[in-house]
Protein backbone atom coordinates (compact mmCIF):
# COMPACT_ATOMS: atom_id res chain seq x y z
CA UNK A 1 0.00 0.00 0.00
CA UNK A 2 1.39 3.37 -0.92
CA UNK A 3 2.33 5.96 1.70
CA UNK A 4 -0.49 8.22 0.49
CA UNK A 5 -3.21 5.59 1.02
CA UNK A 6 -1.76 4.34 4.27
CA UNK A 7 -1.18 7.65 6.02
CA UNK A 8 -1.98 10.83 4.11
CA UNK A 9 -5.49 9.90 2.94
CA UNK A 10 -6.78 8.90 6.42
CA UNK A 11 -5.31 12.08 7.90
CA UNK A 12 -6.98 14.20 5.19
CA UNK A 13 -10.34 12.49 5.82
CA UNK A 14 -10.05 13.10 9.58
CA UNK A 15 -9.06 16.72 9.03
CA UNK A 16 -11.83 17.35 6.50
CA UNK A 17 -14.65 15.70 8.47
CA UNK A 18 -13.39 17.23 11.71
CA UNK A 19 -13.37 20.70 10.19
CA UNK A 20 -16.87 20.25 8.74
CA UNK A 21 -18.16 18.91 12.05
CA UNK A 22 -16.69 21.94 13.80
CA UNK A 23 -17.99 24.41 11.21
CA UNK A 24 -21.58 23.12 11.16
CA UNK A 25 -21.91 24.26 14.79
CA UNK A 26 -21.69 27.87 13.61
CA UNK A 27 -23.62 27.71 10.32
CA UNK A 28 -27.41 28.04 10.70
CA UNK A 29 -28.07 26.80 7.14
CA UNK A 30 -30.22 23.80 6.04
CA UNK A 31 -27.13 22.22 4.45
CA UNK A 32 -25.41 22.26 7.85
CA UNK A 33 -28.51 20.59 9.37
CA UNK A 34 -28.52 17.96 6.62
CA UNK A 35 -24.84 17.35 7.26
CA UNK A 36 -25.55 16.78 10.97
CA UNK A 37 -28.30 14.28 10.11
CA UNK A 38 -26.04 12.47 7.64
CA UNK A 39 -23.23 12.27 10.19
CA UNK A 40 -25.65 10.91 12.81
CA UNK A 41 -26.73 8.20 10.36
CA UNK A 42 -23.08 7.38 9.66
CA UNK A 43 -22.46 7.18 13.39
CA UNK A 44 -25.29 4.66 13.79
CA UNK A 45 -23.99 2.57 10.88
CA UNK A 46 -20.50 2.58 12.37
CA UNK A 47 -22.08 1.56 15.69
CA UNK A 48 -23.54 -1.48 13.90
CA UNK A 49 -20.13 -2.46 12.57
CA UNK A 50 -18.60 -1.92 16.00
CA UNK A 51 -21.18 -4.34 17.38
CA UNK A 52 -20.17 -6.96 14.78
CA UNK A 53 -16.54 -6.43 15.81
CA UNK A 54 -17.54 -6.78 19.49
CA UNK A 55 -19.45 -10.02 18.82
CA UNK A 56 -16.47 -11.40 16.87
CA UNK A 57 -14.04 -10.46 19.64
CA UNK A 58 -16.24 -11.99 22.37
CA UNK A 59 -16.80 -15.17 20.36
CA UNK A 60 -13.11 -15.52 19.55
CA UNK A 61 -12.11 -15.08 23.20
CA UNK A 62 -14.54 -17.67 24.55
CA UNK A 63 -14.13 -20.19 21.71
CA UNK A 64 -10.35 -20.10 22.29
CA UNK A 65 -10.86 -20.58 26.03
CA UNK A 66 -13.17 -23.55 25.50
CA UNK A 67 -10.88 -25.11 22.88
CA UNK A 68 -7.84 -24.79 25.14
CA UNK A 69 -9.88 -25.67 28.24
CA UNK A 70 -8.32 -22.68 30.03
CA UNK A 71 -9.29 -21.52 33.54
CA UNK A 72 -13.05 -20.96 33.82
CA UNK A 73 -13.80 -22.47 30.39
CA UNK A 74 -17.09 -23.83 31.72
CA UNK A 75 -18.32 -20.25 32.24
CA UNK A 76 -17.55 -19.55 28.59
CA UNK A 77 -20.10 -22.22 27.67
CA UNK A 78 -22.71 -20.21 29.56
CA UNK A 79 -21.88 -17.13 27.45
CA UNK A 80 -22.96 -18.99 24.32
CA UNK A 81 -25.84 -20.74 26.05
CA UNK A 82 -27.25 -17.48 27.48
CA UNK A 83 -26.69 -15.44 24.33
CA UNK A 84 -27.97 -18.20 22.04
CA UNK A 85 -31.15 -18.86 23.98
CA UNK A 86 -32.01 -15.15 24.32
CA UNK A 87 -31.31 -14.44 20.62
CA UNK A 88 -33.51 -17.35 19.53
CA UNK A 89 -36.31 -16.34 21.93
CA UNK A 90 -36.06 -12.70 20.85
CA UNK A 91 -36.23 -13.49 17.14
CA UNK A 92 -38.96 -16.10 17.57
CA UNK A 93 -40.93 -13.67 19.81
CA UNK A 94 -43.56 -16.28 20.69
CA UNK A 95 -44.18 -17.05 17.04
CA UNK A 96 -44.97 -13.44 16.05
CA UNK A 97 -41.50 -12.70 14.68
CA UNK A 98 -38.93 -10.00 15.45
CA UNK A 99 -39.78 -6.32 16.04
CA UNK A 100 -43.49 -7.00 16.47
CA UNK A 101 -45.52 -6.43 19.59
CA UNK A 102 -47.12 -9.50 21.14
CA UNK A 103 -50.68 -8.48 21.85
CA UNK A 104 -51.09 -9.93 25.35
CA UNK A 105 -48.95 -11.27 28.15
CA UNK A 106 -45.23 -11.75 28.46
CA UNK A 107 -43.09 -13.54 25.92
CA UNK A 108 -40.46 -16.14 26.81
CA UNK A 109 -37.87 -13.44 26.09
CA UNK A 110 -39.55 -11.20 28.69
CA UNK A 111 -39.54 -14.11 31.11
CA UNK A 112 -35.78 -14.62 30.66
CA UNK A 113 -35.18 -10.89 31.08
CA UNK A 114 -37.42 -10.45 34.13
CA UNK A 115 -36.55 -13.60 36.04
CA UNK A 116 -32.92 -14.27 35.10
CA UNK A 117 -31.21 -11.15 33.79
CA UNK A 118 -32.74 -8.56 36.16
CA UNK A 119 -32.23 -10.56 39.41
CA UNK A 120 -28.67 -11.52 38.40
CA UNK A 121 -27.63 -7.93 37.68
CA UNK A 122 -29.40 -6.57 40.77
CA UNK A 123 -27.75 -9.23 42.95
CA UNK A 124 -24.25 -8.53 41.66
CA UNK A 125 -24.69 -4.82 42.33
CA UNK A 126 -26.31 -5.24 45.74
CA UNK A 127 -23.52 -7.40 47.20
CA UNK A 128 -21.25 -4.36 46.82
CA UNK A 129 -22.80 -3.07 50.06
CA UNK A 130 -21.29 -6.01 51.95
CA UNK A 131 -17.83 -5.60 50.41
CA UNK A 132 -17.88 -1.85 50.98
CA UNK A 133 -18.82 -2.26 54.64
CA UNK A 134 -16.01 -4.75 55.19
CA UNK A 135 -13.47 -2.65 53.26
CA UNK A 136 -14.44 0.55 55.09
CA UNK A 137 -14.08 -1.17 58.45
CA UNK A 138 -10.66 -2.59 57.66
CA UNK A 139 -9.05 0.30 55.78
CA UNK A 140 -10.65 3.60 56.85
CA UNK A 141 -8.05 4.77 59.39
CA UNK A 142 -7.13 8.26 60.60
CA UNK A 143 -3.40 7.64 60.13
CA UNK A 144 -2.56 11.30 59.44
CA UNK A 145 -4.27 14.69 59.15
CA UNK A 146 -5.35 14.21 55.51
CA UNK A 147 -6.75 10.74 56.20
CA UNK A 148 -8.53 12.06 59.31
CA UNK A 149 -10.16 14.87 57.28
CA UNK A 150 -11.30 12.36 54.66
CA UNK A 151 -12.67 10.10 57.35
CA UNK A 152 -14.59 12.89 59.10
CA UNK A 153 -16.03 14.10 55.76
CA UNK A 154 -17.09 10.57 54.83
CA UNK A 155 -18.75 9.95 58.19
CA UNK A 156 -20.59 13.30 58.09
CA UNK A 157 -21.86 12.74 54.52
CA UNK A 158 -22.80 9.12 55.20
CA UNK A 159 -24.74 10.12 58.29
CA UNK A 160 -26.18 13.37 56.94
CA UNK A 161 -27.63 11.70 53.85
CA UNK A 162 -30.06 9.45 55.74
CA UNK A 163 -33.22 10.40 57.68
CA UNK A 164 -31.87 9.09 60.98
CA UNK A 165 -29.54 12.11 61.09
CA UNK A 166 -32.56 14.40 61.42
CA UNK A 167 -34.00 12.18 64.16
CA UNK A 168 -30.71 12.35 66.08
CA UNK A 169 -30.47 16.10 65.40
CA UNK A 170 -33.92 16.59 66.91
CA UNK A 171 -32.71 15.11 70.19
CA UNK A 172 -30.29 18.05 70.40
CA UNK A 173 -32.85 20.59 69.15
CA UNK A 174 -31.16 21.11 65.75
CA UNK A 175 -32.60 18.64 63.22
CA UNK A 176 -30.71 20.20 60.28
CA UNK A 177 -27.22 20.20 61.75
CA UNK A 178 -25.97 17.08 59.94
CA UNK A 179 -27.83 17.91 56.72
CA UNK A 180 -26.32 21.40 56.70
CA UNK A 181 -22.84 19.99 57.31
CA UNK A 182 -23.35 17.56 54.43
CA UNK A 183 -24.59 20.35 52.15
CA UNK A 184 -21.54 22.43 53.05
CA UNK A 185 -19.19 19.58 52.14
CA UNK A 186 -21.01 18.84 48.88
CA UNK A 187 -21.41 22.46 47.78
CA UNK A 188 -17.96 23.58 48.94
CA UNK A 189 -14.95 21.26 48.84
CA UNK A 190 -16.65 18.62 46.67
CA UNK A 191 -17.87 21.15 44.12
CA UNK A 192 -14.49 22.89 43.89
CA UNK A 193 -12.63 19.60 43.39
CA UNK A 194 -15.13 18.31 40.82
CA UNK A 195 -15.04 21.57 38.86
CA UNK A 196 -11.25 21.46 38.78
CA UNK A 197 -11.31 17.90 37.49
CA UNK A 198 -13.94 18.74 34.83
CA UNK A 199 -11.94 21.75 33.60
CA UNK A 200 -8.73 19.74 33.50
CA UNK A 201 -10.30 16.85 31.62
CA UNK A 202 -12.06 19.20 29.18
CA UNK A 203 -8.89 21.13 28.38
CA UNK A 204 -7.04 17.84 27.93
CA UNK A 205 -9.79 16.60 25.59
CA UNK A 206 -9.64 19.83 23.59
CA UNK A 207 -5.88 19.59 23.21
CA UNK A 208 -6.10 15.92 22.20
CA UNK A 209 -8.83 16.70 19.62
CA UNK A 210 -6.67 19.42 18.08
CA UNK A 211 -3.70 17.05 17.95
CA UNK A 212 -5.83 14.47 16.11
CA UNK A 213 -7.30 17.05 13.69
CA UNK A 214 -3.89 18.47 12.85
CA UNK A 215 -2.35 15.03 12.37
CA UNK A 216 0.07 15.34 15.31
CA UNK A 217 -1.54 12.45 17.19
CA UNK A 218 -1.52 9.38 14.92
CA UNK A 219 -1.61 6.45 17.30
CA UNK A 220 -5.21 5.65 16.23
CA UNK A 221 -3.83 4.78 12.80
CA UNK A 222 -1.95 1.84 14.24
CA UNK A 223 0.53 3.24 16.72
CA UNK A 224 2.88 4.76 14.11
CA UNK A 225 4.02 8.38 14.29
CA UNK B 1 0.62 -5.82 72.94
CA UNK B 2 -0.83 -9.17 73.87
CA UNK B 3 -2.80 -7.51 76.69
CA UNK B 4 -5.00 -5.66 74.20
CA UNK B 5 -8.55 -7.01 74.10
CA UNK B 6 -8.81 -6.64 70.33
CA UNK B 7 -5.92 -7.62 68.10
CA UNK B 8 -5.75 -6.29 64.51
CA UNK B 9 -5.86 -9.83 63.15
CA UNK B 10 -9.10 -10.45 65.00
CA UNK B 11 -10.58 -7.26 63.48
CA UNK B 12 -9.57 -8.42 60.00
CA UNK B 13 -11.10 -11.82 60.55
CA UNK B 14 -14.48 -10.37 61.46
CA UNK B 15 -15.58 -10.05 57.81
CA UNK B 16 -18.41 -12.55 58.19
CA UNK B 17 -19.63 -10.77 61.31
CA UNK B 18 -19.75 -7.53 59.30
CA UNK B 19 -21.65 -9.26 56.51
CA UNK B 20 -24.12 -10.60 59.06
CA UNK B 21 -24.57 -7.18 60.65
CA UNK B 22 -25.12 -5.51 57.26
CA UNK B 23 -27.67 -8.21 56.42
CA UNK B 24 -29.50 -7.55 59.68
CA UNK B 25 -29.35 -3.77 59.20
CA UNK B 26 -30.93 -4.12 55.75
CA UNK B 27 -33.60 -6.66 56.70
CA UNK B 28 -34.67 -5.62 60.20
CA UNK B 29 -36.30 -2.30 59.23
CA UNK B 30 -38.63 -4.26 56.93
CA UNK B 31 -39.76 -6.25 59.99
CA UNK B 32 -39.66 -3.55 62.65
CA UNK B 33 -40.82 -0.26 61.16
CA UNK B 34 -39.35 2.87 62.75
CA UNK B 35 -40.86 6.19 61.71
CA UNK B 36 -38.11 8.62 60.63
CA UNK B 37 -39.54 11.83 59.16
CA UNK B 38 -37.17 13.83 56.97
CA UNK B 39 -37.10 17.07 55.00
CA UNK B 40 -36.60 16.73 51.23
CA UNK B 41 -33.37 18.23 49.91
CA UNK B 42 -33.43 21.53 48.01
CA UNK B 43 -31.91 19.76 44.98
CA UNK B 44 -34.94 17.42 44.80
CA UNK B 45 -37.30 20.34 45.43
CA UNK B 46 -35.72 22.21 42.52
CA UNK B 47 -36.74 19.43 40.14
CA UNK B 48 -40.16 19.03 41.74
CA UNK B 49 -40.89 22.78 41.45
CA UNK B 50 -39.82 22.80 37.80
CA UNK B 51 -42.27 20.03 36.93
CA UNK B 52 -44.98 21.41 39.19
CA UNK B 53 -44.86 24.72 37.31
CA UNK B 54 -45.78 23.07 33.99
CA UNK B 55 -49.25 23.27 32.47
CA UNK B 56 -51.57 20.45 31.48
CA UNK B 57 -50.62 19.11 28.04
CA UNK B 58 -46.96 20.19 28.27
CA UNK B 59 -44.36 17.58 27.40
CA UNK B 60 -41.57 16.21 29.58
CA UNK B 61 -38.85 13.95 28.16
CA UNK B 62 -37.75 11.26 30.61
CA UNK B 63 -34.54 9.47 29.60
CA UNK B 64 -34.27 6.22 31.55
CA UNK B 65 -30.56 5.63 30.98
CA UNK B 66 -29.96 2.76 33.37
CA UNK B 67 -30.07 -1.03 33.55
CA UNK B 68 -31.26 -3.48 36.21
CA UNK B 69 -28.01 -3.12 38.19
CA UNK B 70 -29.05 0.41 39.21
CA UNK B 71 -32.77 -0.15 39.40
CA UNK B 72 -32.84 -0.07 43.22
CA UNK B 73 -31.97 3.62 43.14
CA UNK B 74 -33.28 4.85 39.79
CA UNK B 75 -36.48 2.89 39.29
CA UNK B 76 -38.30 4.58 42.23
CA UNK B 77 -37.28 7.95 40.74
CA UNK B 78 -38.76 6.96 37.38
CA UNK B 79 -42.01 5.89 38.98
CA UNK B 80 -42.24 9.06 41.08
CA UNK B 81 -41.57 11.32 38.09
CA UNK B 82 -44.18 9.49 35.99
CA UNK B 83 -46.73 9.79 38.81
CA UNK B 84 -46.03 13.51 39.02
CA UNK B 85 -46.51 13.91 35.27
CA UNK B 86 -49.80 11.99 35.36
CA UNK B 87 -51.04 14.01 38.34
CA UNK B 88 -50.27 17.29 36.55
CA UNK B 89 -51.67 16.14 33.20
CA UNK B 90 -48.20 16.60 31.69
CA UNK B 91 -47.35 14.13 28.91
CA UNK B 92 -44.24 12.06 29.73
CA UNK B 93 -42.21 10.98 26.70
CA UNK B 94 -39.89 8.16 27.73
CA UNK B 95 -36.78 6.95 25.91
CA UNK B 96 -33.46 5.29 26.69
CA UNK B 97 -29.89 5.06 25.43
CA UNK B 98 -29.36 1.84 27.38
CA UNK B 99 -30.62 -1.27 25.53
CA UNK B 100 -30.23 -3.46 28.63
CA UNK B 101 -32.89 -1.46 30.44
CA UNK B 102 -35.50 -1.44 27.68
CA UNK B 103 -37.77 -4.18 29.03
CA UNK B 104 -37.53 -2.73 32.52
CA UNK B 105 -38.44 0.76 31.28
CA UNK B 106 -41.48 -0.66 29.52
CA UNK B 107 -42.54 -2.40 32.72
CA UNK B 108 -42.13 0.79 34.80
CA UNK B 109 -44.40 2.71 32.42
CA UNK B 110 -46.97 -0.05 31.99
CA UNK B 111 -47.26 -0.51 35.76
CA UNK B 112 -47.24 3.16 36.71
CA UNK B 113 -49.89 4.31 34.21
CA UNK B 114 -52.70 2.09 35.63
CA UNK B 115 -51.48 2.84 39.17
CA UNK B 116 -51.83 6.58 38.49
CA UNK B 117 -55.21 5.87 36.91
CA UNK B 118 -56.42 4.30 40.16
CA UNK B 119 -54.96 7.14 42.26
CA UNK B 120 -56.63 9.94 40.32
CA UNK B 121 -59.58 8.04 38.79
CA UNK B 122 -58.53 8.61 35.21
CA UNK B 123 -57.49 6.42 32.33
CA UNK B 124 -53.99 7.09 31.03
CA UNK B 125 -53.68 5.82 27.50
CA UNK B 126 -50.50 4.93 25.63
CA UNK B 127 -49.75 7.30 22.76
CA UNK B 128 -52.14 9.94 24.07
CA UNK B 129 -51.31 10.54 27.76
CA UNK B 130 -47.83 9.06 27.64
CA UNK B 131 -45.39 8.02 24.92
CA UNK B 132 -42.72 5.33 25.05
CA UNK B 133 -40.17 5.84 22.28
CA UNK B 134 -37.88 2.98 23.26
CA UNK B 135 -34.15 2.65 22.61
CA UNK B 136 -31.86 4.39 20.16
CA UNK B 137 -28.04 4.23 20.07
CA UNK B 138 -25.74 7.19 19.65
CA UNK B 139 -25.90 9.34 22.78
CA UNK B 140 -24.39 12.69 21.74
CA UNK B 141 -25.08 12.53 18.02
CA UNK B 142 -28.58 11.26 18.63
CA UNK B 143 -29.32 14.14 21.02
CA UNK B 144 -28.28 16.49 18.21
CA UNK B 145 -30.63 14.70 15.82
CA UNK B 146 -33.50 14.93 18.31
CA UNK B 147 -32.76 18.64 18.57
CA UNK B 148 -33.11 18.96 14.81
CA UNK B 149 -36.15 16.73 14.35
CA UNK B 150 -37.55 14.43 17.01
CA UNK B 151 -39.85 12.56 14.66
CA UNK B 152 -37.01 11.82 12.24
CA UNK B 153 -34.95 10.54 15.15
CA UNK B 154 -37.86 8.37 16.31
CA UNK B 155 -39.98 7.57 13.28
CA UNK B 156 -41.82 4.92 15.34
CA UNK B 157 -42.43 4.46 19.04
CA UNK B 158 -41.60 1.29 20.96
CA UNK B 159 -44.90 -0.29 19.92
CA UNK B 160 -44.11 0.41 16.22
CA UNK B 161 -46.71 3.19 15.91
CA UNK B 162 -45.59 6.05 13.61
CA UNK B 163 -44.72 9.03 15.80
CA UNK B 164 -46.24 11.40 13.21
CA UNK B 165 -49.67 9.99 14.09
CA UNK B 166 -49.35 9.87 17.87
CA UNK B 167 -51.78 12.31 19.51
CA UNK B 168 -49.39 12.63 22.46
CA UNK B 169 -46.73 14.14 20.17
CA UNK B 170 -48.94 16.43 18.07
CA UNK B 171 -47.25 19.67 19.15
CA UNK B 172 -43.76 18.24 19.44
CA UNK B 173 -41.22 18.55 16.65
CA UNK B 174 -37.85 18.99 18.30
CA UNK B 175 -36.29 18.90 21.75
CA UNK B 176 -37.04 22.61 22.03
CA UNK B 177 -40.72 21.69 22.42
CA UNK B 178 -39.97 19.81 25.63
CA UNK B 179 -40.68 21.92 28.70
CA UNK B 180 -38.36 19.78 30.77
CA UNK B 181 -35.94 16.91 30.18
CA UNK B 182 -34.96 14.62 33.05
CA UNK B 183 -32.16 12.09 32.65
CA UNK B 184 -32.12 9.20 35.10
CA UNK B 185 -28.57 8.04 34.58
CA UNK B 186 -26.42 5.21 35.81
CA UNK B 187 -23.56 6.40 33.56
CA UNK B 188 -22.32 9.67 32.12
CA UNK B 189 -25.31 10.54 29.93
CA UNK B 190 -26.23 13.62 31.99
CA UNK B 191 -23.04 15.34 30.82
CA UNK B 192 -24.00 14.50 27.21
CA UNK B 193 -27.49 15.92 27.74
CA UNK B 194 -25.94 19.12 29.14
CA UNK B 195 -23.30 19.64 26.43
CA UNK B 196 -25.34 18.56 23.40
CA UNK B 197 -28.89 19.09 24.64
CA UNK B 198 -29.81 21.75 27.16
CA UNK B 199 -26.92 24.16 26.48
CA UNK B 200 -27.58 23.98 22.74
CA UNK B 201 -31.38 23.84 22.53
CA UNK B 202 -32.23 25.71 25.71
CA UNK B 203 -34.58 23.36 27.59
CA UNK B 204 -34.35 22.96 31.39
CA UNK B 205 -32.58 19.74 32.40
CA UNK B 206 -33.05 17.74 35.57
CA UNK B 207 -31.02 14.74 36.65
CA UNK B 208 -31.42 11.62 38.71
CA UNK B 209 -28.27 9.65 39.40
CA UNK B 210 -26.96 6.86 41.57
CA UNK B 211 -25.58 8.03 44.92
CA UNK B 212 -21.97 7.54 43.82
CA UNK B 213 -22.47 9.75 40.75
CA UNK B 214 -24.41 12.51 42.54
CA UNK B 215 -21.31 14.49 43.68
CA UNK B 216 -20.34 14.90 39.99
CA UNK B 217 -23.52 16.90 39.40
CA UNK B 218 -22.90 19.71 41.90
CA UNK B 219 -20.88 21.98 39.54
CA UNK B 220 -23.78 21.79 37.05
CA UNK B 221 -26.33 22.49 39.78
CA UNK B 222 -24.47 25.62 40.83
CA UNK B 223 -24.22 26.86 37.25
CA UNK B 224 -27.98 26.09 36.79
CA UNK B 225 -27.18 23.78 33.86
CA UNK B 226 -29.08 21.22 35.92
CA UNK B 227 -32.23 22.60 37.55
CA UNK B 228 -32.67 19.81 40.09
CA UNK B 229 -31.04 16.61 41.22
CA UNK B 230 -32.24 13.35 42.69
CA UNK B 231 -29.21 11.64 44.21
CA UNK B 232 -29.52 7.92 44.92
CA UNK B 233 -32.34 6.30 46.83
CA UNK B 234 -32.56 9.36 49.10
CA UNK B 235 -33.37 11.46 46.03
CA UNK B 236 -36.21 9.10 45.13
CA UNK B 237 -37.47 9.22 48.73
CA UNK B 238 -37.32 13.03 48.69
CA UNK B 239 -39.43 13.12 45.53
CA UNK B 240 -41.98 10.70 46.99
CA UNK B 241 -42.29 12.90 50.09
CA UNK B 242 -42.78 16.00 47.94
CA UNK B 243 -45.35 14.16 45.86
CA UNK B 244 -46.97 12.70 49.00
CA UNK B 245 -46.95 9.12 47.71
CA UNK B 246 -45.45 5.96 49.15
CA UNK B 247 -42.88 3.95 47.27
CA UNK B 248 -39.64 2.02 47.34
CA UNK B 249 -37.65 5.20 47.99
CA UNK B 250 -39.31 5.96 51.33
CA UNK B 251 -39.40 2.29 52.25
CA UNK B 252 -35.69 1.91 51.51
CA UNK B 253 -34.77 4.88 53.69
CA UNK B 254 -35.25 2.80 56.85
CA UNK B 255 -32.80 0.13 55.64
CA UNK B 256 -30.35 2.73 54.37
CA UNK B 257 -30.48 4.65 57.67
CA UNK B 258 -29.63 1.55 59.69
CA UNK B 259 -26.91 0.44 57.26
CA UNK B 260 -25.26 3.87 57.26
CA UNK B 261 -25.46 3.98 61.07
CA UNK B 262 -23.82 0.57 61.21
CA UNK B 263 -21.06 1.66 58.80
CA UNK B 264 -20.34 4.82 60.79
CA UNK B 265 -20.31 2.79 64.00
CA UNK B 266 -17.91 0.20 62.53
CA UNK B 267 -15.51 2.82 61.20
CA UNK B 268 -15.46 4.70 64.52
CA UNK B 269 -15.01 1.44 66.45
CA UNK B 270 -12.06 0.35 64.32
CA UNK B 271 -10.42 3.77 64.71
CA UNK B 272 -10.91 3.77 68.48
CA UNK B 273 -9.14 0.38 68.65
CA UNK B 274 -6.26 1.71 66.55
CA UNK B 275 -6.11 4.85 68.69
CA UNK B 276 -5.92 2.80 71.90
CA UNK B 277 -3.07 0.78 70.40
CA UNK B 278 -1.28 3.99 69.41
CA UNK B 279 -1.68 5.41 72.95
CA UNK B 280 -0.20 2.24 74.37
CA UNK B 281 2.78 2.54 72.02
CA UNK B 282 1.91 -0.27 69.60
CA UNK B 283 1.73 -0.30 65.82
CA UNK B 284 -1.39 -0.66 63.69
Amino acid sequence: MSFFKRLTLPLLIVFGIGLLGFAQEFVPHPIAHDFTEAMTTCFKIMGGFAMILGIYSLTHLHVTRIRQQGPGWGYSMFVFLGAGVMIVLGVWNDGVGPLREVSEGKTYFDWGYDYIYVPCQATIFSILAFFMASAAFRTFRARNVAAAMLLIAAVVVMFGRVPVSETVGRWFGTPDVFTNATDFLMNGPNLAAKRGIILGVSLGGLAQSLRILLGIERSYLGGQD
Amino acid sequence: MSSLPLQPRRIDLSRWVIYGLVCLAVLLPYVIYVEMPFTPSKEAKGLYDQLEALKKGDHVLLAFDFDPASQAELRPMGRALLLHCFRKGVIPVVMTFWPNGLNMDKEIIEKTAPEAGKMWSREFKNGRDYVFLGFRPGDTSFILLMGENLKTAFDKDYYQNPTQKLPGLTDVNTLKDMKLVVDLAAGATVQAWIAWGSDRFGFPLGAGTTAVSAPDMYPFLQSRQVVGLLGGLRGAADYEVLLNVNGDGRLGMQAQSFTHLLLVGLILFANVVVFIRWIRGGKD
